[in-house]
């Protein structure tokens, strides 16, 4: 009886019956919300912000606060800078691909520098860089027109590519597998848990605390900066602050995963169900007629309440 | 007529007695000292009688009148002052703020009186304005001064209470000869008002200085109380040791010197940084180098210092003859050091994860691994784990799920995958059961069979005696004596701790 209620319990179990309830519930107010054509739609837009959730997942599991609030403006600036690079040819997706890489490792390096050495806490550090890439966002935009997608970013992420599942979603899978192989089966995942769990004691065991938390915010930054290229692929261009959405519902995602904000707990695999079920209860909100407002506001809600439910018994500043 | 007297005073703490017995008595006009050795007891008397800690059973009497302290501020009423040895100011505050923090003057119930504050707080800096020090003023900032001088501020904030009683628990530690003679000036002056005071030092130099009577308190009980000028140090330690002063440390198993291993595994010249100076010495290969005296000497300082997780500021290291300049834990992990606290939960557990993975993280380091294989990391894990005798059901089970004498164990096996050069253990039995510490010796005695240089520092006098070939003293965080051979007694061990620094 207790393994049945322990299985019951765990974050990925729980996770999965809402997404069968939710789609359930979608079907019953919109015959059709669950038809396969439908789902692997959702899918597709799953696995943007499950891009996105896997670095905001490394970071938060890194501990000392560890968030990333940039992540938002890192898609949109990888947005429009693949816009501009490959501007409609196919010819400039690999440039573009290394010049997204290129900008969100440059933005994660900065956040990591900030919260290292100059030890600002990561809610502040990542927030202030933010408001810089949004201002970056405007003075780019004034001038240059926004440039397009390349019909193969484009059918890459919309189009069935194998088995008639797109490329994106391939991409999203091979992420989770990557995913769950570094951070279980490589020393640097096994070093994530330690600073995640006991910096202090991680670091008199001779792990490189430092070097590791500047890597972790370059890897969201990297990570935001693929869903940014895949989001044009996916809109065909670029529009001011697209990625917006993208800061709290990563959050939500890694926290719906099980994932503790305390860091050292939790995983990916959770994180990926939680971006699903997110992406199917915005479908849910969509259909019954409530507007981005509405649901930033279930969504916020969404975060306090999941707290409320994982956060009992252990502080979430550790 | 005796200012203050406590009858039987105890305390418990579930099922640890902290204090069996306290019976005290403190006249008027008198420098009451109190002895005893770390945890011996002297502490919670002080916090019974100041009001920090109720008393399980006992009485206490103030001008003999049967008194009930039930708090801080009921104590303060009562008239009682205590100087705390950790340090209790505001460190954004000035001087001035804090010496009248705990009776702050105010107008019409709500205003604080500046120039009221400002006159009160004066006549307590100029007691000591001609020791100081440089910076010393009534508006700087408390968080601005040197340790000393921050020290003073607690003493005048004590003196500030105007208390008929006075506590000074170890109030002399961080201060210079003349900012000491000064202080024990102002103390003869209260003594001469009638004041009872009690005092509590380390320096033997100084209780016979300022002291009239002596109280001894050993293992939780108040053992006798002499009239200073009537007795000698060397009784008073011998109070403090109890029956045991004569116990050799030969009948242990640790030879007195080493087979002829002449090669150094670790050697220190002259070292000095945050906590301790100028320390030199040379562990050879097999050696086991005991680190003694009073906890806070500078012996976890010099450790953590040596291990890169400190501050040094002069001196040098040198391992296998090599000269190094640890940085991080992660320079002298490489050089081959190894390092284990008595605070696992600080210093060692990653809680919440697998066994297996608190076993390994030393050995990703020295080896170099991008990948962790479970099965050929398990091959590695299960015989360090074994030659420390732990206790566990799967290495894939979370460390919390063991005891606290288990958790040592794994902490300690992840140095044993890759053997290290020299092994830096800083007081590693704190908090473990008897069987784990056994285990515990066991394996570092043939570790250093093996060929390791021990560094040990406990604060238990046994494990020392029991343990170390040689047994450094430390006192003010620096070496005061070597005690080697048959030297190696309890007693001696006392003395060397409690004599002058």
């Amino acid at each position: 009886m207790s393994s049945v209620t322990a299985f019951f319990k765990q974050p990925l179990v729980v996770a999965l019956i809402l997404i069968v309830a939710l789609l359930y519930l979608g079907q019953s107010l919109s015959p059709g919300f669950a038809s396969a054509d439908q789902i692997l739609r959702l899918l597709i837009v799953a696995s943007l912000l499950g891009i996105v959730a896997a670095g905001q997942n490394v970071v938060i599991l890194g501990g000392r606060e560890g968030i990333d609030l940039s992540v938002g403006g890192v898609v949109s600036l990888s947005a429009i800078i693949a816009g501009n690079v490959m501007n409609g040819a196919d010819g400039g997706i690999l440039p573009a691909v290394l010049a997204c890489l290129a900008a969100g490792a440059f933005f994660g390096l900065l956040n990591g520098l900030g919260v290292t050495l100059l030890r600002i806490p990561p809610l502040v550090m990542t927030l202030g860089m933010l408001g810089v890439l949004q201002g970056l966002l405007v003075v780019i935009r004034q001038g240059i027109p926004s440039g397009r997608a390349a019909p193969g970013l484009s059918a890459f992420v919309t189009q069935p590519f194998a088995f008639g599942i797109p490329g994106i979603i391939w991409l999203w899978i091979a992420i989770g597998l990557f995913m769950a192989f570094m951070l279980n089966r490589t020393v640097f995942g096994h070093r994530i848990y330690a600073i995640g769990s006991n910096e202090h004691a991680a670091y008199m065991a001779g792990v490189p605390v430092h070097l590791m938390r500047i890597g972790l915010f370059m890897i969201s930054g990297m990570f935001a900066a693929i869903a940014g290229l895949c989001l044009l692929g996916y809109s065909g261009s670029s529009f001011a602050n697209v990625g917006e959405q993208y800061m709290l519902s990563s959050i939500i995602a890694v926290v719906f995963g099980g994932t503790s904000l305390a860091g050292g707990k939790g995983g990916y695999t959770g994180t990926m169900a939680g971006a699903l079920l997110l992406v199917i209860l915005q479908g849910i909100l969509t259909t019954v007629n409530i507007d981005e407002s509405g649901r930033q506001m279930v969504f916020g809600a969404t975060l306090l309440l999941l707290m409320l439910f994982y956060g009992r018994g252990r502080a979430m500043r550790a | 007529m005796s200012k203050l007297r406590l009858n039987g005073v105890s305390k418990a703490y579930g099922a640890t007695l902290a204090l069996r017995r306290g019976d005290l008595e403190i006249a008027a006009g008198e420098v009451h000292v109190l002895m005893g050795s770390n945890g011996s007891g002297k502490s919670t008397l002080c916090k019974i009688i100041a009001g920090s800690v109720r008393p399980d059973g006992g009485h206490i009497l103030i001008n003999d009148k049967p008194v009930i302290i039930s708090g801080p501020q009921a104590a303060r009423v009562a008239g009682i002052g205590i100087f705390y040895q950790e340090l209790s100011l505001a460190s954004h505050r000035s001087v001035e703020e804090n010496i009248c923090l705990s009776a702050l003057p105010v107008r019409a119930g709500l205003f604080i009186d500046r120039q009221a504050l400002k006159a009160r707080a004066a006549r307590y800096i100029a007691l000591f304005s001609q020791v100081a020090g440089e910076g010393f003023h009534a508006e700087a900032l408390v968080g601005n001064l040197r340790a000393d001088q921050r020290q003073l501020v607690e003493i005048m904030k004590a003196l500030v209470s105007e208390a008929p009683i006075l506590i000074f628990d170890e109030p002399t530690s961080a201060l210079d000869r003349a900012q000491v003679d000064r202080f024990f000036e102002i103390l003869r002056g209260l003594k001469a008002q009638g004041r009872g005071i009690i005092f509590i030092s380390h320096r033997m130099d100084e209780i016979t200085a300022i002291g009239d009577r002596v109280t001894i308190i050993r293992d939780g009980e108040t053992i006798e109380t002499l009239k200073l000028s009537e007795t000698d140090p060397g009784t008073v330690i011998r109070l403090m040791v109890g029956g045991a002063s004569d116990m050799p440390a030969a009948r242990s198993s640790a030879p007195a010197v080493v087979e002829a291993q002449a090669e150094a595994a670790i050697s220190v010249r002259n070292l000095s940084g945050k906590g301790f100076r100028d320390v030199s010495f040379e562990v050879a290969k097999g050696e086991i180098l005991g680190l003694g005296g009073l906890h806070g000497q500078g012996q976890s300082a010099l450790l953590r210092a040596i291990f890169g997780a400190g501050t040094v500021t002069s001196g040098e290291v040198a391992i296998g003859g090599e000269r190094y300049d640890a940085k991080s834990p992660r320079d002298a992990i490489r050089r081959g050091c190894a390092y284990v606290s008595g605070d696992r939960g600080r210093d060692g557990v990653i809680s919440g994860r697998p066994i297996i993975e608190n076993v390994t993280p030393v050995h990703y380091l020295r080896d170099r691994l991008m990948i962790a294989r479970p099965s050929s990391l398990r091959d590695k894990a299960i015989p360090a784990l074994e030659a420390m005798h732990t206790k566990f059901a799967s290495l894939f089970h979370p460390i919390n799920s063991l005891s606290g004498g288990n958790q040592q164990k794994v902490i300690i096996a992840r140095w044993l995958i890759d053997r290290p050069d020299v092994l830096l253990l800083d007081d590693p039995t704190k908090g473990i059961d008897l069987q784990a510490k056994a285990d515990l010796f066991a394996l570092i005695r043939q570790l250093a069979a093996e060929g390791l240089g021990i560094l040990l520092y406990s604060s238990e006098d046994a494990e020392l005696l029991g343990n170390a070939n040689r047994i450094l003293v430390f006192n003010g965080g620096s070496v005061t004596r070597e005690l080697t051979g048959d030297d190696r007694t309890r007693y001696n061990l006392y003395q060397a701790a409690y004599e002058a620094a």
